[in-house]
């Protein structure tokens, strides 16, 4: 696959009340722009990932709404995909340069979601499951829990082994200046923190946030610290969990996964770096058994063995940018972060959070409560 | 969720699912709701396997602490899912409880 990332950046993500989407999608695009080296006239399409604005803000047309705040008049889409949004945004942004339709494009990833009370909040990500969830009053921490009870009746994972993603996380996060939480935690206080659904407690959870993340991807001959694209794909699992044949594994993961290590050529081993999904703890054990890092039932042990653990790790390194539960969850932004975090390491610009000698990284990035899963792989430039 | 037409159309749908009878086969408390669920938490939500094979994700009602477990026997049964709408439509639905 020859597509290349030529720039990349991301806001700070958190509670940014003094900025609007159109601030924050201005100062991701900038970055990305100015770290490509690209000319506004370059672009000629702009990819934009979002799940809110329409149900929050009441601004949909966020192709054209974002184009003409970044001054660009190229074919411009928003992206849906519930909190994949960013990661489908990106692989359309991929096959639209494969396609040969264009040769330079970006895919942009944006949300703001705190200027609304929680609980319109909650309801509007419950639009991302199924109407029957919906008239269950089925949150999403509701749907996690229920797949975390599954879990842990199946396998034994304990609730201090889910606490412990959370733990590592915010410690990836402490050395992350753009992250939302720099602060490190313990197991007992994820445990003692608020129950949000039960077994998920509030530090189970990845926060509400505000951010945005670009890249700019281009095909064809590139620059040196440029990072190729060498997988990207999607799955599609049923919306609602029980319509689901397992209930302990996302087969849409699986299914993403086993294609992209196929487009590749590469097997899990390989893997020097991945940015998961772990918006609750339980999705970041699921995200590293479905895409072949452990075998069922073995992530949640390794993860409290500090087996993923930047400057532990003796193999792979998970969500170094502090993931979602860490780093914050613009759902929109998130896909296109997680890239964006994958394209620092590889270059070895990721300051103290660096990953020594990280070659080949992975993003999973998932919608719902697994109906939609996006997988890219990236690789230093050869 | 609330347009009458939708609840109307809904109707056909519940009635093929009365009196079902199941198990639970996972369960949470619902603690931190959706707007139009504050005055209910918090709330159990159970996954349930019907006796034909059928599974739904529902609220349990009328329980206790000991009934909220995997392998709890349940039934569907009617009941009202939110305060009504503006336009004064009582949005029916299925919810499941111990038996």
């Amino acid at each position: 696959m020859n597509v290349s990332i030529i720039g990349a950046a991301t806001t700070k993500f958190g509670e940014l009340w003094a900025v609007s989407p159109r601030m924050l999608a201005r100062e991701a695009v900038h970055g990305a722009m100015v770290d490509a080296g690209t000319e506004a006239r370059e672009i000629q399409a702009l990819f934009v990932g979002n799940m809110l604005s329409g149900i929050l803000g009441g601004q949909e047309h966020l192709g054209a709404f974002f184009a003409e705040e970044l001054g660009l008049t190229v074919p411009a889409f928003k992206i849906e995909g519930a909190c994949a949004s960013g990661g489908l945004a990106l692989h359309n942004a991929v096959c639209s340069v494969l396609s040969g339709q264009y040769k330079t494009v970006i895919a942009l990833g944006v949300e703001k979601m705190t200027d609304h009370r929680p609980e319109d909040v909650a309801t509007a990500l419950m639009g991302a499951g199924s109407e029957e969830e919906r008239l269950a009053g089925a949150t999403f921490p509701g749907l996690y829990a229920l797949l975390s009870r599954v879990h842990m009746e199946t396998y034994g994972t304990r609730p201090q082994d889910l606490a412990a993603v959370s733990v590592k996380n915010h410690y990836h996060a402490s050395l992350n200046p753009n992250a939302q939480f720099r602060r490190l935690i313990t197991i007992e206080q994820v445990l003692g923190s608020t129950k949000i659904a039960d077994p998920l407690t509030l530090l189970d959870c990845s926060p509400i946030s505000d951010g945005a993340a670009a890249v700019v991807i281009t095909s064809g001959q590139s620059p040196k610290k440029s990072v190729s694209i060498v997988a990207s794909t999607v799955a599609t699992d049923t919306l609602g969990l029980a319509q689901r044949k397992s209930l302990t594994e996302l087969r849409a993961t699986k299914d993403a996964a086993s294609r992209a290590y196929k487009m590749a050529s590469v097997e899990a081993k390989d893997i020097d770096i991945a940015e998961v999904h772990d918006c609750f703890s339980i999705a970041e054990i699921l995200a590293l058994e479905d895409l072949g890092f452990y075998a069922k039932g073995k992530a949640a042990p390794a993860v409290s063995r500090n087996e993923v653990t930047i400057g532990k790790s003796k193999r792979l390194v998970v969500n170094p940018s502090g993931g979602l539960k860490g780093c914050g969850h613009p759902v929109g932004a998130t896909g296109i972060k997680q890239i964006v975090e994958l394209v620092e390491q590889l270059r070895g610009i990721a300051g103290d959070r660096q990953v020594k000698g990280a070659k080949i990284g992975l993003a999973q990035n998932v919608g719902g409560s697994g109906a939609t899963a996006v997988v890219h792989i990236v690789c230093k430039a050869r | 969720m609330q347009s009458p037409v939708k609840i109307w159309r809904n109707q056909k749908k519940i009635t093929t699912l009365l009196g079902k009878t199941g198990r639970i086969i996972s369960w949470t408390i619902v603690r931190t709701p959706p707007a139009q669920f504050m005055d209910q938490a918090p709330y159990g939500v159970v996954l349930v396997e019907l006796e034909d094979g059928m599974r739904l994700t529902a609220q349990l009602v009328d329980w206790q602490p000991k009934q909220l477990k995997i392998g709890q026997r349940v039934t569907t049964v009617v009941r009202r899912v939110t305060q009504p709408n503006a336009d004064g439509v009582i949005p029916y639905g299925i919810k499941v409880k111990p038996i």
